[in-house]
């Protein structure tokens, strides 16, 4: 039973994460934007979604939605002054983001409990059932199956062959008329939208969330993941996201202090990604690897 | 009259009050900016010369702060003796860094961003590392705390003296080193124009390597003055990196001296706003004016890159 009970935890804490890849996957695999402050996106989706359920009884379902908006309005406020910058500029002008949001998770102490962070967020529930457990393993699995169908349709879409040709050749595009910025934003948007659905599904699943969930190191986990899988490949956000969280699982169990375990965890991360990218940048299932602009 | 004379009385206290304050925090932004402006000048040198936001240093600070540490406080070696030591330690670090990870992704053709991101993964990997051995406990030199200096009302220790005039010294060195010798001239040749460099004879990988050790010196020396100052910590490196990469931005990328202004900028500027904010809003404060800087100034208030390399 406490065996069961641990695999779906697993598999819930992947689904979330499937999400995220995904979503990151639309703005840094297809579009090319560099974003290292998706981490952002997630935090702001749990936080405003637990928020609403705590101090105003919002239900789950519409908190998950304003959640995941509140994000997108993010993602298209950080688009107007980032979006012009070049590559590395624009990836430190993102990590700048995620920074001073975590920042005001950890002091706004009057709305976000600060460090302490927001316990007793409610399980999501529907005409008196409420989703934990296995039931709230199916309820992600919708949003995760949701948001791939979801994404995949974009990217197939006539929008989704202009953000690649922006990510390839941003001038030619450009001189074919295509509005970069507005679809950079969009594409941007649309990703921290789904980023934000993520953490409302993760705020309302561990039940308490605070600003340790939402630093940088996890913007890097998520970066890690579709890089493992392949930048610009569903099937490899999914992969990345499988692979990565289940590795340092078996650290669990080795007889080690907690910060020993997350010493080491971030360590594989670490070595994983700085490996990945010297010796298979493309991924598992990459179209496309990153690069020398020239 | 009575009443009159109270108020002036209270008003000019509240004054002396207020200024007292202002110093004080003035003279705290001048000691984090004498940090940020090594930190500052340890990034932009490989910022210009291999042409990558290095994250590398925030990591070199934190394992030259804990080597000394080692050193100086577990061995009981001399404190020189073990500052030679930490950034013996830290060169080798870099040059193992640079051989294993940079120059393979060199090789490849990396872009910047591969190798922005490759350094974050060195950063995550040392660090992790240094929590594996040390704890997340925080150290500290177990210096004897010694009643600081009072000026103008505003207090500061002999400790703070030294880190302030050890950073403007090595500045001094830096821009000596890079204008008179041999080497230094090789790195801004390189800085200019890598294939015309090589043209010229300058051996490339060589100069990078020299860079690389000069940039570790920095961030080296810089993560003991603040163990020294403060106390050591695996998570220390992280802010300061950032802090080092937004004065080198602010100042103007491009432009080492700039670094130095940048530094001493962002420094005043975040101890200013924890007047008005809570202290943990500090690196907040500092992103807020990168974020504006490449908005509206994007070269820097120095630079000599124009807005066409910095935004496309």
């Amino acid at each position: 039973m406490a065996l069961e009970a641990y695999v779906i935890h697993l598999l819930i804490l992947v689904g979330i994460y499937i999400i995220l890849a995904i979503s990151l996957n639309l703005a840094m695999g297809f579009t090319g934007l560099l974003n290292i402050g998706h981490v952002a996106f997630y935090g702001i989706g749990a936080y405003t979604s637990a928020l609403l359920a705590l101090n105003l009884g919002v239900p789950f379902w519409l908190g998950l939605l304003v959640g995941g908006l509140i994000a997108a309005l993010f993602g298209l406020l950080l688009a107007i002054p980032t979006l012009k910058l070049k590559g590395d500029y624009f990836a430190i002008a993102t990590l700048g983001f995620a920074v001073i949001i975590e920042n005001i998770f950890r002091n706004w102490i009057s709305l976000t409990g600060g460090p302490l962070g927001l316990p007793g967020i409610p399980k999501p529930s529907l005409f008196g059932f409420t989703f934990s457990g296995f039931s709230y393993l199916i309820l992600v699995a919708f949003f995760v199956f949701l948001t791939y169908i979801i994404i995949k349709h974009i990217t197939d879409a006539p929008f989704g062959r202009v953000l690649k040709a922006i990510r390839e050749d941003e001038l030619a595009t450009s001189s074919l008329g295509k509005n970069i910025v507005k679809y950079k934003t969009q594409s941007l948007g649309i990703s921290a939208f789904f980023a934000g659905i993520a953490g409302s599904l993760y705020a309302h699943y561990i039940t308490f969330i605070d600003p340790s969930s939402f630093t940088i190191l996890e913007s890097i986990l998520i970066i890690s993941m579709i890089i493992v899988g392949g930048l610009a490949s569903m099937k490899g956000a999914v992969a990345g996201a499988i692979i990565l969280v289940l590795l340092p699982e078996p650290l669990r169990f080795l007889p080690l202090p907690s910060f020993a375990i997350g010493a080491l965890r971030q360590m594989i991360y670490a070595a994983l990604l700085v490996i990945l990218l010297i010796k298979r940048p493309q991924g598992i299932f990459g179209e496309f690897s990153l690069k020398k602009e020239s | 009259m009575e009443n009159l004379l109270q108020s002036v009385n209270f008003l000019f206290f509240l004054f002396l009050l207020i200024a007292m304050v202002a110093t004080q925090l003035f003279i705290n932004g001048i000691i984090a900016g004498a940090i940020y402006a090594l930190m500052a000048s340890s990034f932009s040198l490989i910022y210009n010369i291999v042409k990558f936001m290095d994250l590398s240093p925030g990591a070199l600070f934190v394992v030259s702060a804990f080597s000394a540490y080692v050193f100086n406080v577990l061995f009981g070696l001399n404190f020189f003796l073990s500052l030679i030591l930490a950034l013996i330690i830290v060169s080798v670090v870099t040059i193992g860094i640079n051989k294993f990870v940079y120059k393979p992704l060199r090789n490849k053709n990396a872009n910047n961003f591969i190798l922005l991101l490759a350094s974050f993964g060195v950063f995550l990997f040392i660090t992790g590392f240094i929590l594996l051995i040390f704890g997340a406990e925080v150290k500290t030199f177990g210096l004897p705390i010694i009643k600081g200096y009072e000026i103008f009302g505003a207090i500061i220790t002999k400790t703070q003296i030294i880190l302030i005039v050890t950073s403007l010294v090595l500045f001094l060195f830096l821009q000596l080193f890079m204008k008179t010798t041999r080497l230094g001239k090789a790195m801004r040749a390189l800085a200019d124009d890598r294939q015309v460099a090589s043209a010229l004879g300058i051996k490339v990988e060589k100069t990078i390597a020299v860079t690389f050790i000069i940039s570790a010196l920095l961030a080296g020396i810089a993560g003991i003055l603040v163990a020294l100052e403060q106390n050591l910590e695996h998570a220390m490196g992280f802010s300061v990196v950032l802090k080092g990469l937004t004065a080198s931005i602010v100042g103007g990328i491009g432009n080492v001296p700039a670094a130095l202004v940048g530094g001493f900028l962002i420094g005043i500027i975040e101890n200013i706003g924890i007047w008005f904010l809570p202290s943990g809003y500090k690196d907040a404060i500092a992103f807020v004016i990168l974020i504006l800087f490449l908005l509206f100034r994007p070269r820097g208030l120095f630079g000599t890159k124009t807005r066409e390399e910095v935004s496309g």
